[in-house]
């Protein structure tokens, strides 16, 4: 079943009339569940919701089984959904897509890759690697090689003809990943997802990778998913910040907002666990043990609870909702629910 | 793995077993070739006398109905070698398709061919041969090539399937996928190139089950015995009675040869497995013994661990790569030492070659590692195990696979203590108890095997282990980069209350100077191969002194304060395989002094006490007003150019020691 | 135990895939094996006989080849293999027990011995890399294993029991070698075995070494070796905790694997060697085209393998704890 027509482009007008869509994507409810036949069962992406504007970059942060590269992986259409909908520009991406449909969709999505030592295959020079989503989806005009060699000095490899002939062994972390973004630009997409692409490069290198992303996505409008495990990192690449934990969204807002003035218990603990380089010597408990939950076996109720230090017995009666603490800042905790909270305060 | 490119190819031929295997092979191809001209008779002709002993006229003799034996050799030698390359060809062609079709497709697919596979392995191969040939037979060497191909692809199947289902998860197939590559050319252009060694490996093993399977085949009659294939010369000869006769060459001879071309097959098909897993090969030659600097007795001092002017290389065939240069640093009693650097910088490498646990080509070029006195370098191999876990200890990084995977956790925490001359059970027990106590774990742990704990908890374990002697040091590299950071906090956190409580020096290794910045006494920042500062850590946290170190303290996002963009450090660590004069941080440093910085031999200068900087801003010996001009001009120097060349460590360097 | 299950489905499978190629091939063949009893008796048996060897060979044409295929599945798991035709009127139970102990002898000790010396010599190859001999070694592997055993076979017939004389030349015993598991039975039994088990030795024992000492490299560039070393442990402790246990289970399943192959694995060693065992039953049935033998021997050499590799799934189980909980 494929789509009917193309996926809009945000500048296509509506036959209605009506006016551009603003919002590149939006994930209804995504539920994704690994195993099955036999095997247990684990859900690794539970019931998660959050758009995207144009030109924005949503920061997904999370821990190791948090879920966040299922997400990004669901989005770019390596993996189905069990359940819940992703909306590109507006309309529905169905879950099977024929093969023209999914070479459309691929020109929206495009995805950049953690490892910049597994991302790109070994045996072919750059030039090929990037010439592929060109030829791919038709967007070579005029020479390839010129068009190669202006991707590259977009990300900033330059004299562009050396490394277009360069194989992967010969360039840095750094310079491999610089290859992977050229790669998603190639395609010209709209919307970037970004699974900690600086997770695995050294410490001074991800500053400047994460300013190519910023620069890049003012000079194309670019929207981005920025997947990362670094809070701070997560603060400067973002303009609104979704906080994950063992596949449930905990907590949604404005980069600031989330970071600067955390309401959910767990990102309080990602934020005092964070290394501060810039605040100085500090020491300090942190406030909360045990780790992260096996995906196949989740407490009921908030999957925090176990190692929360606020945790009350309603905490397990079921899956919180998400609670607005204003500033267009939510957080799935009862510490925000009034009526809890009240009978709780009262003597 | 390394596929079948240029690279490869060349160092497959440098290869003394490659090199012996193609000979062999082209030696008995030509054989076979060039038959005509090598003899002048017809391998059939049954014009001679029977069992004629070797001569001039007949180098191998006749056979009992008087047939050349030489002729008969080369001319099967075409044969033979058919029988191989088609069967072994069409075996691995089968075994490649259906295994990768397996593992591309997943699901159902997936699951008949394996169960396909898994009968076809199981039901034994020479009776299912010898079954299915009496009953096809006649006919040529077609249907027997056939029968072979069709019984020898499974194990191929096999392999090749796991192959192909590990390279369909990688990165690099997933990002094809992500930018719309076809399924086709997922296949053909990104999994199956990677798969080159493996399937040529594949082939020369299937070759040589066919010729094997033939000769057997054709030995018990099985098969066409008109054709003349060494197979079936044997048979001949058993038939008439060669060796009652004394005709033993009519024996010997083919036999030979099918041992001979089934080496040739052995030895190229073990080569192409060592290149694809460098780790087979010969072990890397050791390096020359070390010649020491001169003043090799290390000066006495008081510090606990004193590394004076450590050199530490790695060997390869483009060169030395000097990793680390001129190193030196002391650690006292009690102290935590942080040593910070990027990655490639040398640090690993340092703490390796301080403890004795480099592997060649990695060798100790110079200088001299005291602890306690005691030159650890000078050692004996038996005077270093003792040493060894009761006087330093070693944390490896958080993402290696340190523990024993087939043994419970109790018995490593117990043999560590038992190598040193604790038995009493009762005593290992207890003190197993207590050092898990101390690190935070339950004691039901200790029954437990490791891939049943999680990453954090494993690496407790190995910090526990570390403890279990209570030595005076214990050097940790990297021991929570891989680990998540709310356990990566709760780890730092134990380790800092641990050493406090027990007075254990620690040396700290880390690409993110702000974990050191909270827990250590004195930081060392080391750069290319060098130590550029030293200094206690909250002296290098205001006032840092090096350049590097200023940037580094700079080049990360912040957590507070206004979201600013930042600059990261322009440019990127030269490779060490270059001969570098003067500081290896001039190309991009912002306070660099030309004619200065990139001339003199790389000294270091002392700021204040306990604060020594490896850095020409800091020499009384440069002019004043020189130095003054550089620091405060700050001009960012020009993009730098870097080499196109460059020593790329991974392929040249045993896994695990690359930084 | 899903694991243990899915083994069983196999072993299941695969037996029932064996049988029904039993069924299938000898009627892709034209003419049948009566006929061919009839030309070797030159029509000395009456139409009644041959009534019942059809009967007795499922050979009659009752029912359609579907009901055919039942009743021979039927007679299968009774043990009901027929009468040979080349040892008429023998029962092929009676050859396949006569033959098999021989075998199992002979090829499973020597498989036992192939695969000790072998694993510790590839043990000794692989953990001292880079001396001349433990390198040696591998090359020498090469070559044994790709040399045609039986020709090696006739090689050692031809040297030692013909020239030489030390062994006898064919045969399992000595014609009169007196009561069973006497002494002078057991020498004469053993003198026999000689030759064929040392062929079997030479000719299995490289794969074993290059088998092991790859495993022993591998194993020695792990992490977890690094880590002994830094312990301060004891080469002794470090060889037998770390490197042996770790390197054998891969070793360890081939080795199941090849127990199961023993019954029908050496079958030209006992030709060169006229040693009475199943594989040389099955030759002389190859030869004789005497189908109920050779179909009852290959489906015992099915039914021991896929036996064996069992057993071995099941010892993996034991052995590796990854395995226990199927993440193997």
């Amino acid at each position: 079943m494929s789509l009917p027509s193309p996926i809009p482009r945000p500048t296509d007008s509506r036959p209605t009339g009506q006016p551009a869509t603003e919002t590149t994507l939006e994930v209804v409810k995504l539920r994704k569940v690994f195993g099955g036949r036999g095997r247990r069962e684990v859900v690794a992406v539970n019931d998660v919701s959050f758009s995207i504007r144009r030109g924005e970059v949503l920061g997904l942060v999370g821990e190791s089984g948090s879920g966040k590269s299922t997400i990004a992986r669901l989005i770019a259409h390596l993996y189905q959904p069990t359940a819940g909908e992703i909306r590109l520009n507006g309309a529905v991406v169905p879950n099977r897509l024929g093969s023209g449909a999914l070479r459309q969709f691929r020109r929206h999505v495009q995805m950049i890759f953690q490892d910049p030592y597994a991302s790109l295959n070994p045996l072919h020079p750059v030039g090929y690697t990037l010439s592929r989503p060109l030829k791919i989806h038709r967007l070579v005009r005029g020479d390839l090689q010129t068009q190669i060699a202006g991707l590259l000095e977009r990300v900033g490899l330059s004299p562009a003809a050396t490394y277009a002939a360069k194989r992967p062994f010969e360039l840095s972390g750094g310079q491999r990943q610089r290859v992977g973004i050229a790669r998603a630009l190639a395609a010209q997409p709209e919307l970037i997802l970004a699974d900690e692409p600086t997770s695995a490069l050294d410490v001074s290198i991800r500053l400047d990778v994460m300013n190519l992303l910023l620069d890049l996505k003012d000079q194309e409008g670019l929207s981005m998913l920025f997947i990362t495990h670094d809070l701070a990192g997560a603060r400067y690449m973002s303009d609104r910040v979704a906080v994950l934990y063992a596949g449930t969204l905990v907590e949604l807002g404005p980069a600031e907002e989330v970071i600067d003035r955390p309401q959910h218990p767990y990102t309080q603990l990602l934020k005092s666990a964070a290394p501060r380089p810039d605040a100085g010597p500090v020491s300090g408990e942190v406030p909360a043990r045990g780790e992260v939950p096996d995906l196949g076996a989740l407490p009921p109720g908030c999957p925090f609870e176990p190692r929360c230090p606020f945790a009350m017995p309603e905490c397990r009666a079921g899956l919180p909702r998400l609670y607005d603490v204003g500033n267009g800042h939510q957080a799935r905790c009862l510490l925000h629910d009034p009526e809890v909270m009240q009978r709780h305060s009262a003597p | 793995m390394n596929a079948l490119n240029l690279g490869g190819l060349r160092r497959l031929f440098s290869q003394p077993r490659t090199v012996i295997g193609a000979g062999i092979l082209i030696v008995l191809l030509l054989m076979g070739l060039f038959a005509p001209l090598l003899t002048r008779y017809d391998p059939n002709s049954l014009e001679f006398d029977s069992f004629l002993p070797l001569s001039v006229k007949h180098p191998l003799g006749t056979t009992a109905i008087g047939q050349d034996i030489f002729a008969q050799l080369l001319y099967g030698a075409r044969l033979t070698l058919l029988v191989g390359a088609v069967a072994g060809l069409i075996a691995t062609v089968l075994s490649v398709a259906l295994g990768l079709t397996a593992a591309y497709l997943g699901g159902w697919v997936d699951e008949a061919i394996n169960a396909l596979i898994n009968v076809f392995l199981v039901l034994p191969g020479l009776p299912l041969v010898i079954i299915a040939s009496a009953f096809l037979r006649g006919g040529g060497i077609w249907p027997v090539i056939l029968v072979i191909s069709f019984t020898g692809w499974a194990w191929g199947a096999r392999v090749l399937r796991s192959q192909a289902l590990a390279l369909r998860e990688r990165d690099f197939v997933q990002a094809a996928v992500a930018s719309g590559e076809s399924s086709g050319r997922v296949i053909f252009m990104e999994i199956l190139p990677n798969m080159s060694g493996l399937i040529a490996a594949n082939f020369f093993g299937a070759a040589l089950y066919a010729v094997l399977s033939e000769a057997g085949l054709s030995f018990i009659g099985v098969g066409d015995v008109s054709l003349v294939t060494w197979g079936t010369m044997l048979y001949w000869a058993q038939a008439k009675g060669a060796l009652l006769q004394g005709a033993w060459w009519w024996i010997a001879t083919p036999g030979l040869g099918i041992a001979l071309l089934g080496t040739s097959f052995a030895l190229l098909n073990f080569a192409i497995d060592e290149l694809g897993n460098p780790r087979l090969g010969r072990a890397p030659a050791k390096p020359p013994r070390q010649g020491r600097v001169p003043a090799s007795t290390p000066a006495p001092s008081d510090a606990l661990l004193s590394v004076q002017h450590l050199e530490v290389g790695y060997v390869t065939r483009a060169g030395t790569v000097r990793a680390v240069r001129n190193v030196s640093l002391e650690v006292n009693p009690g102290e935590f030492v942080g040593l910070a650097g990027e990655s490639g910088c040398g640090k690993s490498t340092l703490a390796f070659a301080a403890t004795r646990l480099l592997d060649p080509p990695g060798a100790v070029l110079g200088g001299t590692v005291a602890l306690n006195g005691r030159d650890l370098l000078a050692l004996s191999p038996e005077e270093l195990r003792q040493v060894r876990w009761k006087e330093f200890s070693l944390v490896f990084q958080a993402s290696m696979n340190v523990l024993n995977p087939v043994l419970k956790v109790r018995e490593q925490v117990y043999d560590a203590m038992q190598a040193h001359g604790i038995h009493d059970k009762k005593v290992l027990e207890a003190r197993a108890e207590e050092l898990f106590r101390l690190v935070g774990i339950r004691e039901s742990a200790l029954d437990a095997y490791p891939h049943q704990l999680s990453g954090g908890m494993k690496q407790r374990v190995v910090i526990a282990i570390a403890l279990a002697l209570e030595p005076r040091l214990i050097v940790m590299d990297e021991p929570t980069t891989a680990l998540d950071v709310v356990v990566q906090r709760q780890i730092l956190q134990e380790i800092s209350e641990v050493r406090r409580r027990l007075g254990i020096a620690v040396v700290f290794i880390t690409h993110d100077l702000s974990l050191l910045v909270e827990m250590s006494d004195r930081i060392a920042i080391m750069y290319a191969g060098e130590v550029v500062e030293q200094a206690p850590a909250h002296e290098l946290y205001r006032q840092p002194a090096h350049p590097y170190t200023q940037q580094l303290m700079q080049a990360f996002p912040p957590m507070t304060g206004p979201r600013e963009r930042r600059s990261g450090i322009p440019g990127r660590p030269p490779a060490l395989s270059e001969q570098l004069t003067g500081c290896p941080f001039f190309a991009r440093c912002a306070k660099r002094m030309p004619g200065i910085c990139d001339v003199k031999p790389l000294e270091t200068f002392t700021v204040s006490e306990a604060h020594t900087v490896a850095c020409f801003l800091y020499d009384p010996a440069v002019p004043l007003a020189t130095r003054t001009l550089a620091l405060n001009a700050g001009t960012p120097p020009p993009a730098p150019a870097h080499p196109a060349t460059e020593v790329n460590l991974e392929s040249a360097l045993p896994y695990s020691q690359t930084n | 135990m899903p694991y243990l299950l899915r083994k069983v489905v196999i072993l299941v499978f695969t037996l029932w895939v064996a049988a029904t190629l039993n069924f299938v091939l000898p009627r892709l063949v034209p003419g049948d094996p009566v006929s061919v009893m009839l030309a070797k008796y030159q029509g000395r048996l009456d139409p009644s006989a041959v009534d019942a060897l059809k009967i007795a060979y499922g050979l009659n044409d009752l029912g359609s080849p579907v009901s055919q295929y039942f009743s021979y599945l039927g007679r299968l798991l009774h043990g009901d293999f027929g009468r040979s035709i080349s040892l008429f009127p023998t029962p092929v139970t009676d050859v396949i027990g006569q033959a098999l102990p021989y075998t199992l002898g002979l090829v499973g000790i020597t498989t036992i011995l192939s695969f000790v010396i072998g694993t510790a010599l590839g043990l000794y190859s692989g953990w001292r890399r880079g001396q001349t001999g433990a390198d040696a070694l591998t090359p020498v592997s090469l070559f044994l294993s790709s040399m045609p055993y039986f020709w090696f076979a006739l090689v050692m017939l031809y040297v030692f029991a013909f020239q030489l004389k030390w062994f006898p030349l064919s045969g399992a015993l000595d014609p009169f070698p007196g009561a069973a598991f006497t002494a002078g039975w057991w020498s004469s039994l053993l003198r026999h075995a000689a030759l064929p088990a040392f062929t079997i030795l030479v000719t299995s024992v490289g794969g074993w070494l290059i088998t092991m000492r790859n495993n022993v490299v591998s194993v020695a560039s792990e992490d977890y070796l690094a880590f002994a070393r830094a312990k301060g442990l004891t080469e002794r402790r470090i060889l037998s905790r770390y490197v042996l246990r770790n390197a054998l289970l891969p070793s360890f399943t081939s080795f199941g694997m090849a127990l199961g192959f023993v019954v029908g694995g050496s079958i030209l060693t006992e030709i060169v060697f006229s040693y009475p065992g199943l594989g040389f039953y099955l030759y002389q049935a190859v030869v004789g085209l005497d189908y109920p033998l050779m179909q009852a021997i290959f489906f015992i050499i099915a039914l021991a393998v896929l036996l064996a590799n069992f057993a071995v799934d099941l010892i993996n189980v034991l052995l590796d704890p990854r395995v226990r909980e199927g993440r193997a």
